[in-house]
């Protein structure tokens, strides 16, 4: 227990680190806040810089991006009714009506402090399920890994996307770019073309830069003429009453954003809607109706997407599974610097656990500091015209993705990757899964191969054991309700089973 | 059932080619080890391939069924894919970034990102070549003290004698210092 708090506080106590992860949620709040860039965004560039580093270093300026991120693009939402991340969308459905009525200044100053509370309760949850739930995934079977990776990728797919066939088509693509090169078992070559350039593989921040950076940043040049609207705020901290008012409803909307967000595939922007439709529903009268700048309507969403944060972290770290987009690329920085996210991680290297919760407990604390603070500056730089961000977004775009490998191809990846991004992105493709598809390729081809050799080749051993396990069957059950609840057979077999009962 | 929205100019073209690329995956992916193993490296990429392959053409037929939103023939839905999809201000970008990274490697980080932004701010804002020449030198200047000299990202050296002026620039310091 001593030791845990010893790595809990690494961060607290060192200068450097504490440094890096208020820098860290300091850029992540900015960079949330602007419209059209993305916690995704910062993090997918961000990290390319931070390879040469010390690992302790690079996290401490993830996790601050990151948690800062989430809560920041509630500002923009709040203040200019443009949600400056997904995950802020619900907020200015209330946020920007309370803004209207000259309440900014309160809106933000609450939601400041929500975002701390779903934060804090998100981390809690972490510690203390985290240990618990890498001891459990100790009895996982190779098969139930590669359930869980499949069941990420459906997630991400059928609830954020246009339609379930392109989110699969995004997945299932992104798990083929994450196959090629050699073979890591048998060190076959896969897709190279006899290219010996591609024997270790595209390399993945290409890819992620490519499409959270330069596909972004195209779809904003088409928004390029929109003007920032200016705002006033006057004072910010709410009062003791209100925190206490709105205590129980941010409780139960935290525990949304920690349950939501610990699904592997599902993060922050899930998990707010799902808050505030929570909200509208157990609040029975509300002072001012939804939508119209109901204090509710701002305190859900900003629970649980904070909260999402920390439930992230469970998958990610007690099984290598990310939690949502931005964990799926603290993976693919884990990996490269030596360390294997998942059970052993916690068997291991414990101290590396409590280290990244010290983090994400500092950084949640910075946010309610930088939140209720510098919101003079930080109006002045949210209204920095699209005509100098854009070329700046590509700019860090291009150097982050030479600086990985010092390869002017990998720039050259990270440019088709982006117009391909664009491309899916006009057409209601979510980018969203390839970049987990990405991630959790290897994970399911070693999974599947362990599980199949396992079983000698057989097909039908390997399905008899994949029902007869309650904890395979559960997943399975999951992944094949996904695909039929969002296929046309759905409302056919809801008639024939539940007795007509359509909506 | 809600009313279908109108398929958006280029969908029915990219959903094609997103077929194609799928099978071009499948017909790859059984070159690797064919239908040999279950456990063989081709398997799992055959699997995705093929999913692929399923997911595409739900998506072709989905998209035949919309309706089209531009009437008039092949000349009206390509007019309809120029303004709306790829208008000149996204080619003029793509442009910008291929030119950008050709320069890279060649010219050094710092003057090709000079040229990129300059010309990038100047083309977008359309303000004066002052005000871009402003903003185009400041921002690399932040640009490259926090990543060059802050993270210490090595960047392409090009033409700009960089070590030379740090290390005249420490010495400076240093000699400023008296030490």
């Amino acid at each position: 227990m001593m030791e845990a708090l010893q790595y809990f506080a690494i961060a607290w106590t060192d200068p450097k680190l504490l440094l890096l992860v208020a820098a860290g949620t300091m850029s992540g709040i900015y960079v949330g806040a602007i419209p059209g860039l993305s916690v995704t965004m910062a993090v997918s560039i961000l990290i390319s810089f931070t390879f040469s580093w010390d690992v302790n270093e690079a996290l401490c300026l993830m996790v601050g991006i990151y948690m800062g991120g989430v809560y920041g693009g509630s500002r923009t939402a709040i203040l200019l009714n443009i949600p400056g991340a997904p995950s802020a969308i619900a907020t200015a459905l209330d946020g920007y009506p309370l803004a209207l009525k000259g309440e900014a200044g309160q809106a933000i100053g609450l939601s400041t402090t929500m975002s701390a509370i779903g934060g804090f309760l998100g981390i809690l949850v972490l510690a203390v399920a985290a240990p618990v739930v890498s001891e459990f995934a100790l009895t996982f079977q190779p098969r139930d890994y590669m359930l869980l990776a499949i069941l990420g990728i459906l997630l991400v797919g059928s609830l954020s996307g246009e339609s379930l066939a392109k989110g699969v088509w995004a997945g299932a693509f992104g798990m083929l770019i994450g196959t090629v090169g050699l073979d890591p078992l048998t060190a076959e070559e896969r897709f190279t073309f006899g290219v010996t350039e591609l024997w270790n593989g595209i390399s993945f921040i290409a890819v992620m830069i490519g499409l959270f950076g330069v596909s972004e940043a195209l779809v904003q040049l088409h928004h390029i003429g929109k003007e920032a609207v200016k705002q006033k705020v006057g004072k910010i901290a709410p009062s003791w009453a209100m925190i206490r008012k709105y205590l129980p409803l941010s409780l139960q909307t935290s525990g949304i954003g920690v349950i939501i967000g610990a699904l592997p595939g599902t993060g922050g922007d899930i998990a707010a809607l799902l808050a505030y439709d929570h909200a509208k529903r157990v609040t029975r009268d509300p002072e001012v109706p939804f939508g119209e700048g109901a204090k509710e309507g701002l305190v859900a969403p900003e629970t649980a997407n904070n909260a999402a944060v920390g439930g992230a972290f469970i998958p990610m770290l007690t099984l290598g599974i990310p939690g949502d987009a931005v964990t799926a690329i603290i993976i693919g920085a884990l990996y490269i610097h030596g360390l294997n996210p998942g059970p052993m991680l916690m068997i291991d290297r414990p101290h590396m656990f409590w280290f990244m919760v010290g983090n994400l407990m500092l950084a949640n604390i910075l946010m309610l500091v930088f939140g209720l603070t510098g919101i003079k500056v930080f109006t002045k730089i949210v209204e920095c015209p699209r005509a100098i961000l854009i070329p700046l977004i590509l700019l860090l775009s291009v150097v982050g993705a030479y600086a990985v490998n010092n390869a002017i191809t990998d720039v050259y990846w990270m440019l088709g990757f982006g117009l391909l991004g664009y491309f899916m992105k006009t057409y209601g493709y979510q980018v969203g899964p390839v970049i987990l598809g990405v991630i959790l390729a290897r994970l399911i081809d070693e999974n599947w191969r362990r599980a199949i050799i396992s079983e000698g080749e057989s097909l039908s051993a390997f399905f008899v054991n994949m029902v007869s396990s309650p904890l395979s069957l559960v997943l399975l059950a999951v992944v094949l309700l996904i695909l039929v609840n969002q296929s046309p057979l759905w409302p056919v077999i809801r008639r024939r089973v539940l007795g007509g009962e359509t909506t | 059932m809600q009313t279908p929205r109108k398929k958006r100019p280029g969908e029915g073209t990219f959903g094609i080619l997103a077929l194609v690329l799928s099978l071009g995956f499948a017909w790859q992916s059984y070159e690797i080890a064919g239908f040999s193993a279950l456990s063989s490296p081709g398997a799992f990429p055959m699997a995705a391939s093929a999913i692929m392959v399923v997911a595409s053409l739900i998506i072709v037929l989905k998209n035949r069924r919309l309706p089209t939103l531009a009437e008039g023939g092949f000349g009206a839905a390509a007019r309809a894919f120029w303004r709306s999809v790829s208008p000149p201000v996204v080619l003029a970008f793509i442009a910008f970034i291929l030119v950008y990274s050709a320069l890279l490697d060649g010219l050094g980080f710092l003057p090709s990102s000079f040229l990129f932004l300059l010309a990038a701010i100047h083309y977008l804002h359309r303000g004066s070549a002052r005000f871009s020449f402003i903003v185009a030198l400041l921002s690399l200047a932040a640009v490259y003290a926090v990543f060059r000299l802050i993270f210490t990202v090595v960047l392409p050296e090009g033409i700009v004698p960089e070590r030379e002026i740090m290390a005249w620039i420490e010495h400076l310091f240093s000699g400023g210092a008296g030490r």
